[in-house]
C-alpha cells in the first residue's frame, strides 16, 4: 500500500495515458479539446500526488524503499515529478490550443505528452543506470515523435530526425559509459559505483578497480548528461529541434526534459561520483562542469543576440540557461547544507514557469498559417494584443533575472551558491553575472518590438488567436512567476529539504 | 485676541504670498491665477512650517508612524496595479488618478518633516522577508536620504502633469510607467537592506526603458538599449560584491544578512575591500554617471521625452550619487577613503571641467543640459570624496538643487520642443521677444544653474568647494580640488549665459519663431513650484541643512572611527568593534546573529 501510494504519480499519470489512449479512439474529431483538458488534469493529478507523497513524507511511507535502486521516491525525486508534471501540464494546455488552430488535431500528442512526462519521472528517481537508460528512452522517443508531430512541414520533420539522430547517438554513449563503468566496478546502482570508487581512491592499487576505466566511463557518461542538458559543444541539435518542432513540443522539450536531465545529471554526479577525486576543484568532473558552464553561456548568449527567430531566440536561451545551472551543478562540491542543489531545483521551477509562459504567450501571438516566429511578427502586439504582450513582458524579463520575478530569485541562488564555494567559483558567478546581462539584450529586444515598433507598411500583420486553454495556462504561469518572485523563501526552504542523498 | 483668529493672523505671509500670486501675473486664466496664488501661499506655508525652532517646540517627539514608508511605496505601486485595470478609452479617468495618486502622496510625503530629525533611523520598518538567507524588508529615513524622498514626491507630478500636455497616445502605458518609477525611486532610496535595495535599483530600469523606448525621439531605440545596459552592466556586479559580503559575514557570525547596519560591520582584508568597493562604485558611478561611462546619459536625454528627462535628471541620478554615499561609503570607508584623491581628481578634470567644456560645443538644447548634468554631478560627487561634514552636506544639498534647476531645464526645453519640434540651437535666436515669460523663467532657472547667489545652486557649490578645501582625504590635492572645480563654476555661466544669449536675445530672424506663443496654463504651473522653490532653497538653505547636519555628522564620526579602525590591517576579514559602530544609535534595529533568538531562525 506505501509503495502504491509513494509511486502514486508516476502511476496515476501512466494510467491516465493509457485511458487517454483508448478515449481517444472512441472519441470523435471535435472533441480532440478534451483530450487536452484531460491530459492536463492528469498530469496536474500527478503533480498534486506529488505534492501529497511530498507532505506525508516519503521516508516515513512503510514500503516505499522496495524498489530501491531502481525507482526512489525520496523528497528530490517528488520535487521533480511536481515540476515534470507542472511542465507537461502547460504543454498539454497550449497544445489544446495550439494543434486545432494549425490544424494538427490528432489525439496521439497528448498520450505522447503523458508517456515522455513519465519516462522522465522515472528519470529523475532512478538510481540506478539500468533504470535510468529506460527512463531516458521513454522520454526520448516520445519527444522524438512530437517533434517531428508536423508531418507536412520539412522543417519539423528534419529536426525529429537530427534529434533522434543525435539522440540515439548520445544515449548509446551514455550506455556505453555505463557499461564501463559496470565493468571497473561491478555495479550499476549508482550508489554501489560511487562506493567501489570511494574505496579504490583509498586502497593500494585501485583495490581492484581500474581507474582508467572509471575515468573513461565518467568522461562518456558526462557526454551524454551534457547532451540531454543541451550544453554547448553538444548544444547543435537544439536550435533546430526546438525551431522545427510544434511549439507546444518544443515548450516540453525545454521544460521537462531538460529539469528530468538536469535530475540525472545531479543523481549520477554526486551519487556515484562524490568522492574527493572525482569531485574537487581541482579534479574530476566539477571542472569540466564548470569551464562547460562558462562555454555554454558565453557561447549561447552571443548567438541567441544574433538570431532573427524568436523561437530560435528561446532556444538559445534555454541553452544559456542551462549554463546558468551548471554553474550550480559545480557548486555542489563546496555545499554543505545542500544550498547548490537547492539552488538548481529552484532554478528549474522557475525557469519552467518562465519559459512555458514565454512560448506560450509566442503561440497566442499567432494563429493558422502565420505563426509569429520572427521578431517583426511580433511588431505592435502590445497595442494591438495587450493580453498576450503583458504576460509575454513579464516572463521575458523573469528569464533576464530582473527582479522581483522568478527567474531573478533563480539566478541570485545560483551566484549565492557559487561564491560561497569561494576561490575558482568567484569569477564564474561574475562571468554568470556578466552573461546576464548579454541575455537582457536579446530577452528587451522582443519587449521593445512589441512596445516600441509598428509593422513594417505592407507587412503581414499576426492576428493572435484566442484560445482558453492557453490563456489559462498563461494566467497560471504569471501567478507562479510573480508568485516565486515574491514570495521565494518558502519555495528555496521546499527545495533545501530534496536532497539527492534521499 | 481669540486664539483661532490670532494663529490665522500669524499666517499673514501665506496670506500675502497668495494675494501676489492671485493679483500680480497677467494672465487671461483665472484658474491659472487661482492656483499660482494657491501654490506661492503653500509654499511660504511650508517653509514656516519647516523653520528651525518651530518644530522642536514639542517637547515629546511625535510618534512616528511606522507605515508610513510603506504607504509611500504602496501607494504608486497599488496605483500602477490598478492602472492596469482601467479602460483604455478613459484618458481623463488614467491621468486623474494618476496625478490624485501622486499628490496624495506628496501630501503623505511632508508627514515626514513632522518629527525632528535626529540623528539614526526615523519611520522605520522591519518585516521578514527571506528569513533564510537574512533578506528583511527594512525600509527607513535619516536625514540623508529624508530630502531625495521628498524632492522624489515633488518632482514626480511636476513631470508628469508637464508631459500630459505633450503626450497624447498610449495614456495607459505611460501612468503605468510613472506610478511604478515613483514606486521604485522611493522604494531604492528607503531601503536599508542591500537586496531590497537592488530590487527598487533594478525594478527602476523597466519603465524609464519603456518610457525612453515608447516615447522617444528618432532614435529611442538605441538610447533605451543603451540606457538598460550600461545601468545592468554595474548592477551585475554590485550584486557579485554584495553577494561576497553576505558570504564574508555569514562566516565571521553564522547568520546571513543582507541589512546594511549589519554589513557595515564586517572590515574586509584590504584586496577584497577595494575589489567590492569598485564593484558598488562602479554601479553608482554609471549612474551618476561620472566620466568616463557618462556616454549613455546624452543619448538618453536626447531621446527621452520631457517627463521622462525630468525624472532621470532629477531623481534618478541622485540614486547614483545617494548610493555611492550609503552604500559605497558606508559598507567600505577605507577603500573609498584611499581612492578619493584620484576619484575626486575624475570627478573635477572629467565631470565639472570635461563636461563643461563639452557641454559649450554642443548644438542641440537638450544635450547641453544632459553635459551639464555631468559637471553638475560632478560637484555632487566631489563632495562626497572630499568625505567632510560641510561637503557632503553641500553635496546632498546640491543634489536637491540639481533635481530643481535642471529639472525646470528640461521642462523648459520641453516647451520649446513642443512647439518647434526641433532642439537645434542654431534654430532660434530673439525669443524673448515672442515669449517673454518664457524667458524670464528661462533665465531665473539659469542662474539658479550657475550658480548666483540667492539661487539654490550658490549654496550647495559653495559648501562643497569650502568642503573640499580642507578635507585631509584629497592630501596635497586638496587645494588644486577646490580651485579648479570653482574654477568649474565660471565655465558653468560660459555655456549656460552663451546658450541663453543665442536662444533667446539677439534679433528675431527664423520667420518659423515670428508667431510662437508664450507658457500655456500648463506649462506656467509645472514651472512655478520649481521656481519658488529656487528662491526657497536659495535664501533659506537652513531649513534644509538643519535636518541633515546630525545624520551626516554621524556619518562621518562613523565613518572617521571605521577609517582609523581599517589602518591597522589584517589579512582576514573581521567584525568591527561595537565602540567604532556609532551609527548605531537610536533607533536602530538589533542586528541578526546578535540576539540569541534571531541566529536560532537561521535555518
Amino acid at each position: 500500500m506505501g509503495l502504491l501510494f509513494a509511486t502514486s504519480p508516476l502511476l496515476i499519470v501512466s494510467l491516465g495515458a493509457l485511458l487517454l489512449m483508448l478515449a481517444e479512439a472512441f472519441s470523435k474529431k471535435s472533441n480532440e479539446g478534451d483530450l487536452a483538458l484531460g491530459t492536463a488534469v492528469t498530469l496536474l493529478a500527478g503533480a498534486a500526488t506529488a505534492i501529497a507523497v511530498w507532505m506525508v513524507g516519503p521516508e516515513s511511507i512503510e514500503g516505499a524503499a522496495a524498489l530501491k535502486p531502481y525507482l526512489l521516491t525520496d523528497r528530490f525525486a517528488m520535487f521533480f515529478d511536481f515540476v515534470i508534471c507542472l511542465g507537461g501540464a502547460m504543454t498539454a494546455l497550449l497544445a489544446g490550443g495550439y494543434l486545432p488552430e494549425h490544424g494538427l488535431e490528432r489525439g496521439e500528442f497528448y498520450p505522447l505528452i503523458m508517456f515522455s512526462s513519465v519516462g522522465a519521472m522515472i528519470l529523475a528517481g532512478s538510481g540506478d543506470l539500468l533504470s535510468l537508460f529506460i527512463g531516458l528512452e521513454t522520454m526520448s522517443i516520445g519527444v522524438y515523435a512530437m517533434t517531428g508531430f508536423r508531418r507536412g512541414s520539412r522543417r519539423s520533420v528534419e529536426a525529429a530526425m537530427k534529434y533522434f539522430l543525435l539522440g540515439s547517438f548520445a544515449a548509446a554513449v551514455l550506455l556505453y559509459g555505463g557499461a564501463l563503468l559496470y565493468g571497473a566496478t561491478g555495479h550499476t546502482d549508482l550508489v554501489g559505483i560511487g562506493q567501489r570508487i570511494a574505496s579504490a581512491a583509498t586502497a593500494k592499487g585501485g583495490g581492484g578497480v581500474s581507474l582508467p576505466l572509471v575515468i573513461v566511463g565518467l568522461m562518456l557518461v558526462l557526454v551524454g548528461l551534457v547532451f540531454k542538458v543541451s550544453a554547448v559543444p553538444f548544444h547543435m541539435w537544439t536550435p533546430d529541434a526546438y525551431e522545427g518542432a510544434p511549439t507546444p513540443a518544443t515548450t516540453f522539450m525545454a521544460v521537462a526534459v531538460k529539469s528530468a536531465a538536469f535530475a540525472m545529471m545531479l543523481r549520477v554526479l554526486l551519487i556515484a561520483f562524490n568522492d574527493p577525486g572525482s569531485a574537487s576543484w581541482g579534479a574530476g568532473w566539477p571542472p569540466v562542469i564548470a569551464g562547460l558552464a562558462v562555454l555554454t553561456m558565453t557561447v549561447a548568449n552571443v548567438i541567441a543576440g544574433r538570431q532573427e527567430s524568436v523561437k530560435r531566440m528561446l532556444a538559445y536561451s534555454s541553452i544559456a540557461h542551462a549554463g546558468y545551472v551548471l554553474i550550480g551543478v559545480a557548486a555542489t562540491i563546496r555545499q554543505n547544507e545542500h544550498e547548490a542543489e537547492g539552488a538548481i531545483l529552484f532554478y528549474l521551477l522557475a525557469y519552467t514557469v518562465s519559459t512555458a509562459g514565454a512560448f506560450g504567450a509566442l503561440i497566442l501571438c499567432g494563429r493558422q498559417g502565420a505563426e509569429a516566429t520572427s521578431y517583426e511578427d511580433l511588431a505592435g502586439i502590445g497595442r494591438r494584443h495587450p493580453g498576450a504582450a503583458l504576460p509575454f513582458a513579464l516572463f521575458l524579463l523573469s528569464l533576464a533575472g530582473v527582479p522581483p520575478a522568478a527567474g531573478f530569485f533563480g539566478k541570485f541562488y545560483i551566484f549565492r551558491a557559487a561564491i560561497y564555494g569561494g576561490g575558482g567559483f568567484y569569477w564564474l558567478a561574475v562571468i554568470g553575472l556578466l552573461n546576464s546581462v548579454v541575455g537582457a539584450y536579446y530577452y528587451l529586444r522582443v519587449i521593445v518590438y512589441m512596445y516600441m515598433r509598428e509593422p513594417a507598411p505592407g507587412a503581414p500583420i499576426a492576428v493572435p488567436m484566442r484560445s482558453g486553454y492557453v490563456a489559462f495556462a498563461l494566467l497560471a504561469c504569471a501567478l507562479l512567476v510573480l508568485g516565486l518572485g515574491l514570495f521565494p523563501g518558502s519555495m528555496l526552504d521546499i527545495a533545501l529539504h530534496a536532497p539527492v542523498h534521499g | 485676541m481669540n486664539p483661532v483668529f490670532g494663529s490665522l493672523f500669524g499666517l499673514w505671509p501665506a496670506a500675502l504670498a497668495g494675494f501676489v500670486g492671485v493679483l500680480i501675473p497677467r494672465r487671461d486664466s483665472r484658474l491659472e491665477r487661482a492656483l499660482l496664488g494657491l501654490m506661492g501661499a503653500l509654499v511660504v506655508l511650508f517653509t514656516m512650517a519647516v523653520w528651525p525652532g518651530t518644530a522642536a517646540v514639542a517637547e515629546t517627539p511625535p510618534d512616528e508612524w511606522p507605515n508610513l514608508l510603506n504607504m509611500l511605496i504602496g501607494l504608486p505601486l497599488f496605483g500602477s496595479v490598478a492602472i492596469l485595470f482601467m479602460p483604455r478609452q478613459s484618458p481623463k479617468l488614467l491621468t486623474g488618478f494618476t496625478l490624485g495618486l501622486l499628490l496624495l502622496n506628496l501630501a503623505v510625503s511632508l508627514l515626514l518633516l513632522g518629527v525632528p530629525m535626529t540623528r539614526g533611523w526615523h519611520f522605520l520598518y522591519v518585516r521578514e522577508w527571506i528569513p533564510s538567507l537574512g533578506i528583511r524588508y527594512h525600509v527607513a529615513v535619516d536625514g540623508i536620504s529624508l530630502w531625495l524622498v521628498l524632492l522624489t514626491t515633488f518632482v514626480t507630478p511636476i513631470a508628469v502633469y508637464a508631459s500630459f500636455g505633450s503626450i497624447k497616445t498610449r495614456l495607459k502605458e505611460l501612468c503605468f510607467s510613472y506610478l511604478f518609477l515613483q514606486a521604485g525611486m522611493l522604494g531604492a532610496f528607503v531601503s536599508l537592506d542591500l537586496f531590497l535595495f537592488y530590487v527598487f535599483w533594478e525594478l527602476m530600469l523597466v519603465p524609464m526603458y519603456l518610457m525612453i523606448g515608447i516615447w522617444g525621439g528618432v532614435e529611442k531605440i538605441k538610447a533605451a538599449f543603451k540606457f538598460f545596459i550600461y545601468t545592468m552592466t554595474g548592477s551585475v556586479l554590485m550584486l557579485a560584491a554584495m553577494l561576497y559580503l553576505v558570504v564574508q559575514y555569514t562566516k565571521l557570525t553564522g547568520t546571513p544578512s543582507f541589512d546594511l547596519l549589519a554589513l557595515q560591520r564586517v572590515m574586509l582584508p584590504p584586496g577584497a575591500q577595494m575589489l567590492c568597493f569598485w564593484a558598488f562604485a562602479i554601479a553608482f558611478f554609471i549612474k551618476v554617471p561620472m566620466f568616463p561611462v557618462h556616454t549613455w546619459l546624452p543619448d538618453a536625454h536626447v531621446q527621452a521625452p520631457t517627463g521622462g528627462s525630468v525624472i532621470l535628471a532629477a531623481i534618478m541620478l541622485k540614486l547614483g550619487t545617494y548610493g555611492y554615499l550609503r552604500f559605497a561609503m558606508g559598507l567600505f570607508p577605507g577603500a573609498s577613503g584611499l581612492n578619493a584623491a584620484n576619484l575626486a581628481g575624475l570627478a573635477v578634470m572629467g565631470g565639472i571641467l570635461y563636461g563643461a567644456l563639452v557641454a559649450y560645443k554642443q548644438d542641440d538644447l537638450k544635450r547641453v543640459i544632459a553635459y551639464s548634468s555631468v559637471a553638475h554631478l560632478g560637484y555632487v560627487m566631489l563632495g562626497l570624496f572630499a568625505v567632510t561634514p560641510s561637503s557632503i552636506s553641500g553635496a546632498i544639498l546640491q543634489m536637491v538643487n540639481h533635481g530643481i534647476s535642471t529639472g525646470a531645464l528640461f521642462l523648459l526645453v520641453g516647451v520649446i520642443y513642443d512647439r518647434r519640434h526641433t532642439r537645434a540651437i542654431a534654430e532660434f535666436g530673439g525669443l524673448a521677444k515672442v515669449m517673454p515669460i518664457y524667458t524670464a523663467v528661462w533665465v531665473i532657472i539659469t542662474l539658479a544653474s550657475i550658480g548666483v547667489p540667492g539661487t539654490n545652486g550658490f549654496i550647495g557649490e559653495f559648501m562643497v568647494i569650502t568642503g573640499t578645501m580642507i578635507s585631509p582625504r584629497l592630501r596635497n590635492f586638496a587645494g588644486a580640488d577646490a580651485t579648479l572645480a570653482a574654477a568649474g563654476v565660471i565655465l558653468g555661466a560660459v555655456y549656460m549665459l552663451s546658450l541663453t544669449q543665442k536662444t533667446f536675445f539677439g534679433p528675431l530672424s527664423n520667420p518659423k519663431n515670428k508667431r510662437l506663443s508664450d507658457l500655456t496654463v500648463r506649462e506656467t504651473l509645472s514651472l512655478a513650484p520649481l521656481v519658488l522653490f529656487v528662491f526657497v532653497i536659495g535664501f533659506f538653505p537652513s531649513i534644509f541643512l538643519d535636518r541633515t547636519r546630525d545624520a551626516v555628522q554621524g556619518f562621518f564620526d562613523r565613518y572617521q572611527a571605521v577609517w582609523a579602525e581599517g589602518r591597522n590591517e589584517e589579512p582576514a576579514s573581521r567584525l568591527i568593534r561595537p565602540s567604532s559602530d556609532r551609527a548605531m544609535e537610536r533607533g536602530a534595529p538589533p542586528v541578526p546573529g546578535e540576539s540569541p533568538t534571531a541566529s536560532a531562525q537561521g535555518h
